[in-house]
């Protein structure tokens, strides 16, 4: 009977080896909700289109250094406030239409546009206009020196002029300048990608296609990667990588992520308009013990910014509340003035590791004088909640970005876009605001040193952990790096090798 | 003639009160498209989720709405996905393929099953190994066929960690993949159905080899096959048309979980992604598709139920 | 009850009866029985396959297997026997009205029964539960709603059969009330079919609980459910499969007891062996 089922696997296997030679089977575990870069943003999207169908004028390597991209090189003023872009040459997009400078300040007004409502627009916030002198250049001019700019326009896909105000038509038909073009979508079932022969580095794509097979069970995806039905399981949990480690046929790539996990306060009432008390919740929680318990120890307890930023990031040594101590939670609760217990309900976004995470935080809180009650709505309700800041507390996880002011600028600044805890602190303002325009690296390190140690015990975050993110290949898979935002960019690099 | 009139009538009534259940269903449930369009991470004002709501036309009260609606789905369009701006009717055309693949070998294998090990269950009543019988048909109607699925996988793993049958290939593209991979989802699911529909067919034929009229035919001397089969399998037969029905409903509406496990691109999916998408033409498109397919199925039944047992008149 | 014994052995009456009290006892004293905190974490004891110290395992949070699994035996059985009550209430009452009066009364309330029917369970139940939000009421109630048109349905059938017998003509036809008729008449003559499906749609009521505890609907964490121990189970299937193993087990078994208990009491109590006398 074995011996039957293995000769029957070896006939399946050798029939898909000869149909699909050089077509990357990758296993994913979501849906995208559509395929228009400039719309829809979620992960299950992103990795997808980033850098595979679409580019930017920059690119963020696998060091998370800024390269270039759609733009062969730039200039920038001496004030920072304009920036000359040159464009690559032979640059197409899939429908054969060279790419122009016209496309590229298309793309940026599209993103601007009210009528896409695009949730990169605020990323775009310190930029005033685009023009094209020629097809070949781009300047922009800002309304302010921002130092993020250039790693911010990796996110920003080039798509084709003219769609400034349509909102449907790349959705469903993606069109940009990327190494891949779109072929199929079968929803729920698989979106396949195969080779764009004008790709303007010659070098690129060497694979034929990528077909992403949409499979929500882990096991399944598992399976399917162990057999070699799958050859790539992308951006997949500790949990995940654990199970699937050592088998036969398999590698394992990983780096730590630059998106973090969060206990996230509401500071417009109580318990948590109190400082002194989102300071006990800093001491209640045992950071090093999540990353045991939800991460499997694959990952690290997180500071306001990721230790992937080597350059910016503060050991979380320096954080005195990141010593876990319950006594002094309690002491600190009691210094505030709440009854204890202080009893909250914990929003808990619908992820199988955040509903891990939420619950040993759970069981920690509970240990040092708060009474936690986990609620697990369906995503929507989430969202809705979580926009509408009607939550006491949340467990979540936010996407880190590769410069601080990203994150920092809109999380923590007073009605910052993402600012749901309503928190509001006039000094942190001012650092923000000023580090945003500084070009000196140094002097802007300095203020994001302040800003982390404000944030960190007292802020309306609690920052949990940075995960170790993982990508699982066939072990004939090569030349693909894995990168921390998630981006399959280097897809354009893979070969598979016979 | 009248009374197929009368039940036609009837017909349009429960789908026009499911079309209005369907519809408020998936407006009550919190959160709506543009929540979820926004999602997290963006710069919001409160004019922008209006322009939003209003594309989307949720800014109309909701018996315009539904009235809306309405019109269009007579008019036969269903309308289209928000997400994807394709027209509905042809999302659900691409997901129905798989669930009515699985509905049908689930069904067949379930049912065609059924018969021959019902009644032999209900002959061999009495005997010592009865009992055994009994027992193993209640384990097959009562294992949960998501955990089945599940421990399918993990035998899969231990046994054959080369073996290929997971995941989904659609028939055009590799017609051998596509059965292999449906067999053990097929197996999850027609496991229950066959011990739910073998067991009916048992209780009814014990429960008519007690009347009357059987005792009579046996006492007269007619043969026991003939008995079993033109006596009592008829009156089985009511019951088992009865919960094939029911059972081809519960396959329609996706197996929601097996189609999870096995990352089948089936209705269940779908319907799953749309609800979690607030994606309301899609999700009530689909509903009404699921239920107007199974309030046929059951109007059929009703018939059955009408010609097979003459002492109900409907 | 000794036509009964003749027909079916009393040993599987033993079996299955001494099964489902066994199941309600545990459930019932669960936090007495449960060897440790069903919520009590260890992160060293992790994922570990059965032993002296645990004797099912622990979960990917070192909590106990075994009394995670009595607590959730316990949430199980107490969510789904209030649906199947509620249900048979409501379900019951139309049913019998429906075959009893007839015409228009008939029409209208089997019309209202068929627009729930005409949802697939597991496709209503998660819309109600969409609306009201997860957690156990809400599962109850959902499955509630599901049942009440199932029971109705089931309940017509036989209903109808007997209303048009004989001797309810005659018992009509002597002038007896609606109420007496339906209730001293109809329903001793439902007692079996009743007890059928209610063992029957019990069972099955857990399977209902199981899968939208699975889908992350039902009884919400850290609270022990079973539904959802094989939901996150499954993620770890490949270090320690136990989890997955037992929870789904311990559901099997509790269905799988209901089931039987009904199947067995079946044979005992059909009217028409009990008509033999």
């Amino acid at each position: 009977m074995k011996r039957f089922l293995n000769s029957t696997a070896m006939v399946l296997a050798l029939g898909l080896g000869a149909a699909q030679a050089q077509v990357l089977q990758v296993a994913v575990d979501g849906s995208p909700a559509g395929l228009d870069p400039h719309i829809v943003t979620a992960f299950t999207s992103f990795q997808i289109v980033n850098g595979t169908l679409y580019e930017g004028l920059t690119a963020i390597d696998k060091d998370l250094r800024v390269t270039p991209a759609l733009a062969a090189s730039w200039n920038v003023s001496p004030d920072g406030k304009t920036y000359t872009f040159k464009l690559v040459s032979g640059a197409t997009f899939h429908d054969g239409k060279p790419v122009e400078a016209a496309d590229v300040v298309s793309s940026f007004n599209r993103v601007l546009s009210k009528d896409i409502a695009s949730p990169n627009a605020s990323r775009l916030a310190a930029m005033e206009k685009a023009e094209a002198p020629d097809a070949g250049t781009v300047v922009v001019t800002m309304k302010e020196a921002s130092a993020p700019f250039l790693a911010t326009l990796a996110a920003i896909a080039i798509v084709p002029r003219g769609l400034e105000t349509n909102k449907d038509a790349l959705q469903r038909q993606p069109n940009g300048t990327g190494p891949f073009k779109f072929k199929e979508w079968q929803p729920n079932g698989f979106i396949e990608l195969e080779k764009h022969a004008g790709y303007w580095n010659k070098a690129k794509p060497k694979l034929d296609g990528v077909k992403f097979n949409i499979i929500p069970e882990s096991a399944t995806r598992q399976v399917g990667i162990a057999s070699g039905q799958y050859a790539m399981l992308p951006n997949i949990d500790a949990a995940t990588a654990l199970q699937i480690k050592g088998k036969p046929g398999v590698n394992i790539a990983e780096t730590l992520e630059l998106a973090y996990t969060l206990v996230g306060m509401n500071v417009s009432k109580p318990p948590f308009d109190n400082a002194k008390v989102r300071e006990a919740l800093n001491y209640a929680l045992n950071r090093q013990e999540i990353v045991q318990a939800a991460l499997f120890g694959a990952g690290v307890p997180g500071g306001p910014l990721s230790p992937a930023l080597k350059d910016w990031a503060l050991d979380t040594k320096e954080f005195a509340c990141y010593q876990h101590s319950p006594a002094k939670a309690q002491e600190l609760l009691k210094a505030a003035g709440v009854a204890t217990p202080v009893t909250l309900t914990l929003l808990v976004l619908p992820r199988q590791d955040i509903r891990d995470i939420a619950q040993v935080v759970q069981a920690q809180l509970n240990k040092a004088g708060f009474k936690v009650e986990l609620k697990i709505p369906e995503l929507g309700q989430f969202v809705q909640d979580w926009r509408n800041s009607n939550f006491d507390a949340f467990v979540s996880t936010n996407a880190g970005s590769p410069d601080p002011d990203d994150t920092f600028f809109r999380t923590f600044k007073t009605g910052g876009s993402t600012n749901v805890f309503k928190y509001s602190n006039a000094d942190l303002d001012k650092l923000l605001d000023s580090a945003r325009a500084e070009g000196n690296a140094a002097t802007r390190k300095a203020s994001y040193n302040k800003v982390q140690a404000m944030l960190a015990c007292e802020g309306p975050i609690s920052f949990l952990t940075y995960g170790q993110l993982f990508t699982a290949m066939r072990a004939n898979v090569t030349g693909f790096d894995i990168i921390a935002n998630r981006s399959l960019v280097n897809l354009g690099n893979t070969a598979i090798q016979r | 003639m009248r009374f197929l009139r009368q039940r036609f009538v009837d017909l349009l009534v429960v789908m026009f009160g499911v079309s209005i259940l369907t519809f408020l269903m998936i407006r009550l449930i919190p959160g709506d498209a543009v929540a979820i369009m926004l999602g997290a991470n963006t710069e919001v004002t409160p004019e922008r989720i209006a322009e939003l709501r209003a594309r989307l036309g949720l800014d109309q009260p909701m018996l315009v709405q539904y009235l809306q609606w309405m019109r269009d789905v007579l008019a036969g369009n269903l309308g289209l996905s928000i997400w994807t701006k394709r027209p509905v009717i042809e999302e659900i055309a691409a997901h129905m393929w798989p669930t009515i693949q699985l509905t049908l070998l689930s069904l067949a294998l379930g049912a065609g099953l059924a018969v021959p090990l019902g009644v032999a269950m209900a002959r061999l009543r009495g005997k010592g190994w009865d009992a055994a019988l009994q027992v193993g048909s209640v384990v097959g109607l009562t294992i949960p066929s998501f955990w089945l699925g599940i421990m399918m996988i993990l035998a899969l793993t231990a046994f054959a960690p080369g073996l290929q049958v997971l995941g989904y290939v659609p028939f055009s593209e590799d017609p051998a993949g596509n059965l292999v991979r449906l067999v053990l989802p097929a197996i999850a699911l027609a496991l229950p159905i066959l011990a739910n529909l073998a067991r009916l067919v048992r209780s009814a034929m014990l429960d008519a080899l007690q009347q009357d009229y059987i005792r009579t035919a046996r006492a007269k001397g007619v043969p026991e096959g003939s008995i079993l089969f033109k006596h009592a399998l008829r009156n089985a037969l009511i019951p088992f048309v009865t919960s094939a029905g029911i059972m081809t409903g519960y396959l329609l509406g996706g197996a929601i979980v097996v189609e999870q496990v096995f990352a089948i691109p089936g209705l269940g999916r779908l319907i799953l992604g749309a609800i979690a998408e607030r994606n309301y033409p899609l999700v009530q498109a689909t509903i009404l598709v699921i239920t107007f397919t199974f309030v046929l199925v059951n109007f059929v039944v009703d018939l059955l139920y009408a010609a097979i047992d003459p002492r109900v008149r409907l | 009850m000794a036509t009964a014994s003749r027909h079916k052995p009393p040993l599987l009456l033993l079996f299955a009866g001494g099964g489902v009290a066994l199941l309600v006892l545990v459930a019932l004293f669960a936090p007495v029985i449960a060897p440790y905190d069903p919520l009590a974490q260890s992160i060293i004891a992790r994922l570990k396959g059965p032993s002296a110290a645990h004797w099912l395992g622990t979960d990917q949070f070192g909590r106990d297997l075994l009394s995670r699994i009595l607590h959730g035996l316990r949430a199980s059985l107490a969510i789904s026997a209030a649906a199947v009550a509620i249900a048979l209430a409501i379900g019951g009452t139309i049913g019998l009205a429906a075959a009893y009066y007839r015409g228009w009364t008939e029409r209208i309330l089997m019309r209202l029964m068929d627009i729930l029917f005409a949802f697939p369970v597991m496709l209503l139940a998660i819309g109600i539960i969409a609306m009201l939000g997860p957690g156990s009421g809400p599962t109850a109630f959902a499955i509630a709603t599901v049942y009440t048109p199932i029971f109705a349905r089931l309940l017509r059938g036989p209903a109808l059969v007997i209303t048009e017998s004989d001797y309810v003509s005659g018992a009509k036809a002597i002038g007896a009330s609606d109420f007496r008729i339906l209730f001293r008449h109809v329903l001793p003559n439902l007692a079996s079919v009743v007890l059928v499906q209610t063992s029957l749609l019990l069972s099955a009521a857990i399977l209902v609980e199981a899968s939208l505890s699975f889908l992350g609907l039902g009884t919400q964490p850290p609270a022990p459910s079973l539904g959802t121990m094989l939901s996150e189970g499954r993620n770890f299937l490949m270090l320690s499969p136990w989890s997955a193993i037992f929870s789904g087990f311990a559901i099997l078994l509790l269905a799988f007891a209901l089931n039987l208990l009904g199947d067995v009491l079946r044979d005992m109590l059909d009217p028409r062996l009990r008509g033999e006398k």
